[in-house]
């Protein structure tokens, strides 16, 4: 017991040491945290305030004056143009609207995510139903219909969600993939370092030649990167609390207006779990670190140089993006409890479940069980690596 | 203490070691000369325990370097010219870290690197040092004293002036005689004969996996003529 906490000491002590792997590790997630969760809101929420509030440039061709009018009043201005689309496109007007044969076209930029043109037509779609309202109520009194027609009940949509999937809102998704990154981006450094980085720098063999059985080893230095992957989690949860914090702070008044009456989920959310809830997210993420350490560690071991290393290690990096497109289409799919066995499957949904309050016992107990299974095996295969001479003395 | 016996190490479809057996008494430097690629390295590594043996045994210390591993690791040290130790820790940290797989601890600690400092003259400021901001020759100071801090029984080094400039290799030399001296067992590793011819008690010429020639010092000395290269290169030639 003593060897490997002895080795994992050394590991850990070489990395405290290597200020870019620490500023990596444990800086850097304290900072890209609430960057990442609130920036984007911030900034489009800002994009979309200003849209609002400012006049831009509307093409127009054929539009009738009580139009133009009712354009004016929703803050764009009409300007005539020849061509619409190439208007749009050169980005002389953020959008054109066009009256021909008693029907409108309107154009807009409309591809490539958020666009200030995307914006523009929707304010002057607003200002096309107004004006639609406001004709078709003229012609109803002309006739003495009330517009009450129009409208003859009443529709109210109401949110049946648990009240924990409520509001965690977008945490449930963005918790299982944080964690998951950054359990893996923590022990990355260390892994490659304390494997492929020793055979490399020519240190391992002086270790190997110590009277230290090879299991314990390779268990100081899976100590080591399962501190590192901790350190580097609970780094990034504290940038997520405590940046959030500062920003709900700082930009009350921006994030309010991008709320815009509606609850928290829409900025990210909270959790709202009860003990046991919270120590299944620790429990399930543990067996996940020790999953993934184990598969790092296997890797690195097999790898004659760090470039080697980190090329093996990068693509899981990729592997993990498969079980979160997943995770987004799960509420289409009826899950199964054998989905729960599914390797990295299974941790996603795990957490995504106890976020939401939805989680089985038997959903649990599978992933705890398999993930656990799995890190066995992927530690034997780590073991045997390791004994392996023509991996060790690959170099 | 060192007992091998028709020692055979084969990598794949590759004879590294083809059946070689030679035996080095307590207080003997033994010289296992040979070109490079000729099996120096795969045979101090079995002796290491590093690698598993495929034919043949070889005991260290009275112990079997296959069913004894870690009876064998405890009583031998191992140097060779492309180990390094870890560049982030200081001297003293690289020295407390082996040291504390060979129960050295505190005081026992301190004294004993006090005594591979004297030994290999490392001052104690240099300990303090990270190793990376030390010379190439005080870095090879550090991998020795960490592989004589238990003060082995057997010592093993393997190329282990190669990058070393004159005084620290002047310094490594004058060492290992006086590492012999304390009654322990060496065995140097070498292509460079004038080292050998200088350190070595008794000598082996190793080509292509096989022993070809095995004796004293003087005995290696009279078939050269009294040059130990030329007779070296007549008994490979001889052999071929």
């Amino acid at each position: 017991m003593n060897e490997i906490l002895m080795i994992a000491r050394k590991e850990l002590l070489s990395v405290v040491r290597e200020r870019r792997v620490l500023f990596t590790t444990l800086i850097l997630p304290i900072i890209i945290m609430p960057l990442l969760m609130f920036g984007p809101i911030l900034l489009f929420g800002n994009a979309a305030r200003q849209t609002q509030e400012t006049v831009q440039k509307v093409g127009v061709v054929g539009v009738p004056a009580t139009v133009l009018e009712e354009l004016r009043n929703a803050k764009v201005e009409p300007v005539q143009i020849a061509n619409p689309q190439e208007a749009v496109q050169n980005r002389e007007v953020q959008a054109a609207l066009v009256f021909e044969n008693g029907n409108y076209t309107l154009y807009g930029r409309l591809s490539g995510g958020a666009t200030q043109s995307a914006l523009v037509v929707e304010k002057v779609q607003g200002a096309l139903r107004t004006y639609k309202d406001r004709v078709v109520a003229d012609q109803l009194q002309a006739r003495g219909i009330g517009t009450e027609v129009l409208e003859p009940f009443k529709v109210e949509t109401r949110d049946a969600s648990r009240e924990q999937e409520r509001a965690a809102g977008l945490f449930a998704f963005l918790i299982p993939y944080f964690l998951i990154l950054f359990i893996q981006m923590g022990g990355m450094p260390v892994a490659v370092d304390a494997t492929a980085g020793e055979k490399e720098k020519g240190t391992l063999e002086a270790l190997l030649a110590a009277p230290v059985p090879l299991i314990q080893v390779l268990l100081g230095k899976g100590l080591a990167v399962f501190v590192m992957s901790l350190l580097s989690t609970l780094a990034a949860i504290t940038g997520l609390l405590l940046g959030g914090g500062v920003f709900r702070n700082l930009f009350a008044a921006q994030l309010q207006a991008v709320q815009d009456g509606e609850n928290s989920a829409q900025l990210g959310g909270a959790l709202a779990l009860d003990p046991l809830g919270y120590l299944s997210i620790i429990l399930t993420a543990v067996l996940f670190a020790l999953l993934i350490i184990a598969i790092m560690i296997s890797l690195g071991l097999y790898a004659r140089t760090f470039k080697e290393a980190q090329s093996y290690m990068s693509p899981l990096m990729l592997v993990m993006i498969i079980p979160i497109l997943f995770l987004q289409f799960s509420d289409f799919l009826k899950l199964q409890d054998w989905y729960f066995a599914l390797p990295f499957v299974n941790v996603m949904l795990a957490l995504d479940s106890i976020v939401k309050g939805a989680a089985t016992a038997t959903q649990l107990g599978t992933t705890w069980a398999s993930t656990l299974a799995y890190a066995g095996l992927a530690l034997y295969l780590a073991y045997r690596n390791f004994q392996r001479e023509d991996v060790v003395f690959r170099n | 203490m060192i007992e091998v016996s028709n020692l055979q190490k084969t990598y794949r479809k590759f004879e590294a070691v083809k059946g070689i057996s030679f035996a080095v008494q307590a207080g003997e430097v033994y010289g296992l000369l040979g070109p490079n690629g000729a099996g120096k390295t795969t045979t101090l590594r079995v002796l290491a325990t590093l690698l598993k043996p495929t034919g043949g045994s070889a005991q260290v210390a009275g112990f079997d370097v296959v069913r004894q591993s870690l009876e064998v690791r405890r009583s031998l040290g191992i140097v060779n010219g492309g180990m390094k130790v870890y560049d982030k820790l200081t001297g003293y940290e690289v020295l407390d870290f082996f040291g504390s797989f060979y129960d050295l601890w505190g005081p026992k600690l301190k004294e004993r690197i006090a005594w591979a400092a004297e030994l290999l003259h490392l001052e104690q400021p240099v300990l303090k040092k990270q190793v990376k901001d030390m010379s190439t020759g005080m870095q090879q100071k550090i991998v020795i004293a960490r592989a004589i801090l238990h003060q082995p029984q057997v010592l093993l080094l393997d190329e282990a002036t190669a990058g070393l400039d004159v005084f620290a290799r002047r310094a490594l030399l004058d060492f290992v005689k006086q590492y012999a001296e304390l009654d322990k067992t060496l065995v140097y590793s070498t292509h460079v004969m004038s080292e050998a011819e200088e350190v070595c008690d008794r000598v082996g010429f190793i080509d292509k996996g096989s022993l070809v020639f095995e004796g004293s010092l003087k005995e290696a000395l009279e078939l050269g003529s009294g040059n130990l290269e030329r007779a070296f290169i007549r008994r490979l030639e001889e052999a071929a």
